[in-house]
């Protein structure tokens, strides 16, 4: 298969059953919701280091947030139930609590499963907080030097997916690059996912486990490593001088799979040999992308 | 949208205490079925509601009180469930321990609206009463739990003995609103004078105050204005005689 003399591999990408929050942030203006969400999703890009995977899914406009201010929703990731209650605590503590003039809401009222955020945190009010219920819904006014932080009781949680991914072997870095940042911006846009590494972009693709160190989860994938061509059992095509991987996490397969295909259609441009994924044999991860499957129908 | 409709045969020439009408669970009975619920007379003692209703409708949860009900007292005592409208005035003590549902009295009530019976200290613990008219004194006294919500003047003691719960005057509020409060809010979108037993805090914009208000705007249809949500409000702490934990969060212009 080929889109724009673009090589489509006949492989899958392996993605993970994770669970997911979405925490919708809303601040008096723009510019407070963007400060606390950059730090709440700051140091969030693997599990494998960081313990939870995050990313802002989209903005919400004004009248889409519970209190008509400006904000936006990001979505959190773990690989486990406990884990994400822990990492919904620490993290909106110490960057939306902080931040001022927010207020932080669940973004899955539907969700059965619940964990306690704001009943974890309104103790920092150290007994001067107060609970009030909207709408059969409990808050939390913590009161704070500005005034109050706003946080809602309990968070729904979901089970999502994370490690939905792609390659872009490229001839050049600077084509990888290029390719890597339009299909970043094309998969920004699709609701229910979220990039986690930084620009939506990952240069440093792993594999699992080590050759060497028994201890290490995960390192370098040195099959997709150009450096390393000579010297290992090298995956690419001779005209590969660079590998860029996309990692997308969403809410649930089928959004993961319109990013994947909004995603490596705009990658799909000069300078591009092929599109390829990364696996594990099948034997790990329950979400099996195929690429051609996924991409049947787009225009070559 | 199903619901059952109860209109006064004739108008009320004697006190009529109610407080047994909707008492429990009631929003599966037929219409037959509510109108067998005995009411009280002043002079004449029990007879069924059905007497002095006309009851039609199928059971889906909401029922529409037709007539004036001046002299209706205890009218909604201890609702649990469904969403009852009043189309006129209601007497006293109207949804005294409300416990859940929504009460919607489209005119004025009489004292003790919402508040807990004599002799208790705990009143409503659940529910939303809304109040379109004026209040008389001592509305939500006791209040545990729940959102009282009065659109036109508010009587003296508002919130008197508030143990929790949110009470909130678009109009004026009588004197003492909030007295001898443990916690609980009263929100003052019209005039106030706080207790002397408050003391003020400061003016800032109370988060939570969006959402409440939006929603009444929203599920009620009530006169919340752009200068409600955008606002500053004064808070006052108290009843310091008390806990000290309540609060009245007055709207202020600045």
């Amino acid at each position: 298969m080929k889109i724009r003399g673009v090589s489509i591999e006949d492989t899958f990408a392996e993605a993970f059953t994770m669970r997911v929050a979405r925490v919708v942030i809303t601040a008096r203006s723009k510019r407070w919701v963007e400060a606390a969400a950059h730090k709440l999703t700051g140091f969030a890009t693997s599990v494998i280091g960081c313990k939870v995977e995050a990313g802002v899914e989209r903005d919400l406009a004004a009248k889409e947030t519970p209190d008509g201010r400006p904000g936006t929703s990001v979505l959190l990731m773990t690989m486990g139930k406990d884990d994400l209650g822990k990492r919904l605590i620490e993290r909106i503590g110490q960057t939306v609590l902080t931040c001022p003039t927010t207020a932080c809401y669940d973004g899955l009222p539907g969700a059965p499963d619940r964990v306690g955020v704001g009943s974890a945190l309104r103790f920092f009010g150290d007994g001067f907080q107060i609970s009030k219920v909207v709408a059969g819904i409990r808050y939390w006014r913590i009161p704070v030097m500005e005034g109050e932080f706003l946080v809602q009781e309990k968070f729904g949680m979901l089970k999502g997916v994370g490690g939905g991914n792609f390659l872009i072997l490229a001839r050049s870095a600077d084509a990888a690059l290029a390719a890597a940042e339009a299909a970043s911006d094309a998969m920004a846009a699709q609701p229910g996912t979220i990039l986690p590494f930084p620009g939506g972009v990952v240069r440093s693709g792993s594999k699992v486990g080590s050759r060497r160190i028994k201890s290490m989860i995960a390192s370098t994938n040195d099959a997709y490593c150009p450096t390393l061509r000579a010297i290992t059992k090298s995956a690419l095509p001779p005209e590969v001088n660079s590998v860029l991987e996309i990692v997308v996490n969403g809410v649930d397969a089928p959004s993961i799979s319109a990013s994947l295909k909004a995603g490596i259609n705009a990658a799909c441009r000069e300078g591009v040999v092929s599109i390829s994924a990364g696996n594990y044999g099948g034997k790990l991860g329950p979400h099996h992308f195929h690429l051609r499957q996924i991409m049947q129908g787009v225009g070559g | 949208m199903t619901e059952m409709v109860a209109t006064l045969k004739t108008p009320l020439r004697q006190r009529v205490a109610c407080a047994e009408i909707l008492s429990g669970s009631w929003t599966h009975l037929s219409a037959r079925e509510l109108a067998g619920r005995p009411v009280y007379l002043e002079r004449d003692g029990q007879v069924a509601l059905g007497e002095i209703f006309e009851l039609k409708g199928v059971p889906g949860g909401r029922i529409r009180f037709v007539g004036n009900l001046e002299l209706a007292d205890g009218f909604a005592a201890g609702l649990s469930e469904g969403e009852v409208v009043v189309e006129g005035n209601l007497g006293s003590e109207a949804g005294i321990a409300l416990a859940g549902g929504a009460l919607d009295v489209q005119g004025n009530t009489g004292p003790r609206t919402g508040a807990a019976p004599l002799g208790f200290k705990r009143g409503m613990t659940g529910g939303e009463l809304i109040v379109r008219g004026s209040a008389g004194t001592e509305a939500g006294a006791g209040m545990r739990r729940g959102l009282i919500v009065i659109v036109g003047k508010a009587g003296n003691q508002t919130g008197l003995r508030m143990i929790a719960g949110n009470v909130v005057v678009f109009g004026s509020a009588g004197q003492d609103c909030g007295l001898w409060s443990k916690r609980g809010t009263v929100v003052a979108l019209g005039e106030i004078t706080p207790p002397p037993t408050y003391s003020y805090a400061c003016t800032y914009h109370p988060p939570h105050l969006k959402l409440l208000l939006t929603r009444l705007k929203v599920t009620y249809d009530l006169p919340v204005r752009t200068r409600h949500l955008t606002g500053f409000y004064r808070r006052y702490s108290g009843d310091m005689a008390e806990l000290g934990k309540g609060e009245i969060l007055e709207w202020s212009a600045k």
